[in-house]
Order: structure tokens, then sequence, then C-alpha cells
């Protein structure tokens, strides 16, 4: 008997040990087999990538709805149009409100120049007497 | 890319043969089933997008290197650790015999209980001389004629030369037909 005889008799011993397992064996290897299956990564849905401007549903993500409707393209354009406008309108009212500070100081100081509240040393400070010619335009 | 019921029938029919072969190397069914779960759990986790027909190489080396990582690990651990593995192993193998006969009962129905008694101990011996080969003769002899590589294949799964698969091969046929005479069996 040469080699490559002996070798596939010994192959149909080896599979019939196989065949002869422990039930404790099979049941262990079948567990093992659904873990690894349940593991399958063709399968698994990945996480969706999901930029932060967009618009969050709260319940569950964006995964669960189509994304592809028209109405769902419009919701993204507003999410990111929506956060640029309200910006702009932040930046127009502080703006104002900056405008409205500098106008009430000028009121205070002027009123109480022409009270005559105001210090002897303000007349000597020099920026005041640059801001007096300024406003009459010397 | 294989699929999910692709994946679970070539695990299905790899399973065992694996766990044979690491039960050769590792001598311990515990450890044997840990190895093929590890291995199997690779084989889904980073290599499932790969085609079908790549499965079985593809197991057969992570099996291999997950064998081999167990050796390494084993060398690391601590004595008393060895000697709890050891005790816990001779607890399984008092429970393998029954078993064993009940699942000879179930397959062969066909053939006497004496013939096989028999046959089951023919090929508990035939299992029992096959681990008592030196690992690389063994592996050798397994991935030649049992994992039905060719010849180069063997040898860039062992990572050594094709004269040298051969002259494992060569020398394990020759050792295990020698250990089976001494025992009576002739094939």
């Amino acid at each position: 008997m040469n080699e490559v005889e002996f070798a596939y008799r010994v192959r149909q011993a080896l599979n019939e040990g196989t065949d002869q397992l422990p039930y404790r064996v099979l049941l262990r290897l079948e567990q093992a087999r659904r873990t690894a299956l349940a593991r399958h990564k063709v399968g698994v849905e990945r996480p969706l990538w999901i930029p932060a401007l967009r618009f969050s549903t709260g319940w569950g993500g964006l995964a669960a709805v189509d994304q592809t409707a028209p109405a769902w393209r419009w919701i993204r354009r507003l999410g990111l149009v929506v956060p640029i406008v309200t910006l702009a309108v932040g930046f127009v009212d502080i703006y104002r409100w900056h405008e409205d500070q500098a106008v009430a100081e000028h009121a205070n100081m002027d009123l109480a120049v022409l009270l005559d509240d105001t210090p002897i040393d303000t007349y000597a400070d020099k920026g005041f007497g640059v801001m007096i010619r300024d406003e009459q335009g010397i | 890319m294989a699929t999910r019921e692709e994946l679970g029938e070539f695990l299905a029919s790899a399973e065992r043969r694996a766990y044979k072969q690491a039960l050769f190397a590792l001598r311990d069914e515990d450890n044997a089933l840990d190895v093929v779960q590890d291995a199997m759990l690779k084989l889904a986790e980073h290599y499932s997008d790969r085609p079908a027909q790549e499965l079985a190489p593809l197991f057969t080396r992570i099996l291999q290197n997950s064998i081999h990582d167990f050796f390494r690990r084993q060398k690391v651990r601590s004595t008393w650790v060895t000697l709890l593995s050891a005790f816990s192993g001779n607890q399984d193998s008092e429970e393998d015999p029954l078993e064993t006969l009940e699942a000879a009962q179930g397959t062969q129905a066909a053939e006497s209980a004496a013939d096989q008694a028999e046959r089951s101990q023919i090929v508990a011996i035939i299992e029992e001389e096959i681990a008592n080969l030196p690992a690389r003769q063994r592996q050798a002899f397994l991935l030649r004629y049992w994992e039905d590589l060719d010849v180069a294949e063997t040898a860039a799964e062992m990572g050594c030369s094709e004269g040298s698969v051969k002259t494992h091969c060569s020398r394990a046929t020759h050792a295990l037909a020698q250990a089976l005479l001494a025992r009576g069996i002739t094939l």
C-alpha cells in the first residue's frame, strides 16, 4: 500500500470519527457557529454618517426615515439654511444693541455737560476735548 | 462576497474537522472548542466579505494561527492555572466513551453492535496515534490528506518548503502505519 492509499484510509477513519462526536461537543460547535453568524458583517447595518447641522428626528436618528423623499430633501436644506439665517439675524441685533448703547452714553454725557454736573477733570482730559471738537466739526 | 447562508453552510461543513484538528493539537476538548469558536468568530467578523470559495483556505489559516496563539498564551501561564486546567480535562474525558457510543448507535444502525464497537475502537486508536505524531508531521499530514490542500498550499500554510511538506507527510505516514501495526491494526 502506498502513502496516498494509506492516507485515504486514515482519512475515512477520521471522517467516521467526526460523525461520532459527543452531543456536548456538537452542541457547542453549533452555538459557536450561531454566534459567528450573528457577527456576519455583511448583514449588519453600518452606522449612518450624520452631519452635525442636520435636523434630528429625536426617535432613533435618521436611519429609520426615507431620506430620498422630496419632503425630506427640503427639510435637509432647511437644516442648513435656518442656522445661517439665525446667525445673520443675531449679528444684526448685536450691532443695533451696540449702537443704542453708544447713543445712550453720548446722551448721558451731553446732559451732564448741560447741567454742569461734569467733573472739572473731564475738561482736562484730552480724549474729551477731541470728542467735543469732533461733534462740533472744528 | 459570501452570504450569511454560504458562511453558515461552510462552517457547518468544516466545524467538526476543525474541532478534531484542534483536539489533536491541544489534547483538551474545552480548549479545542474555544479555539474553534475563536476561529469562527474571526472568520465571520473580518473575512465574511470575501468570496465563498476563499472561506476554506482562510478558515484553515485562522484555525492554525489560533492553535499557535493558544500555545503561545499557554507558555506564559503560571503553573497553578495549568494544573487546574489539567483537572478539568480529566473530568471531561470521563464523559466521552458513553456519549461517543450513543452517537455511534444513531449513525451506523446497519452494523451490528459488535462491529460498531470494534470500528469505534479502531477510529479511536487511529485518532490517538495521529495525536501522538510530532506536531509538524501531524499538521502536514492533516492539511495535505484531510483538508485536501496540495503540496504548495500546505507549504504556504506551514511556512516551510514543499520538500519539507513531502518529508513530513512521508514520515507521518510511516510512523502512523508502524504505530497502528504495533497495535494490531492494518488498514
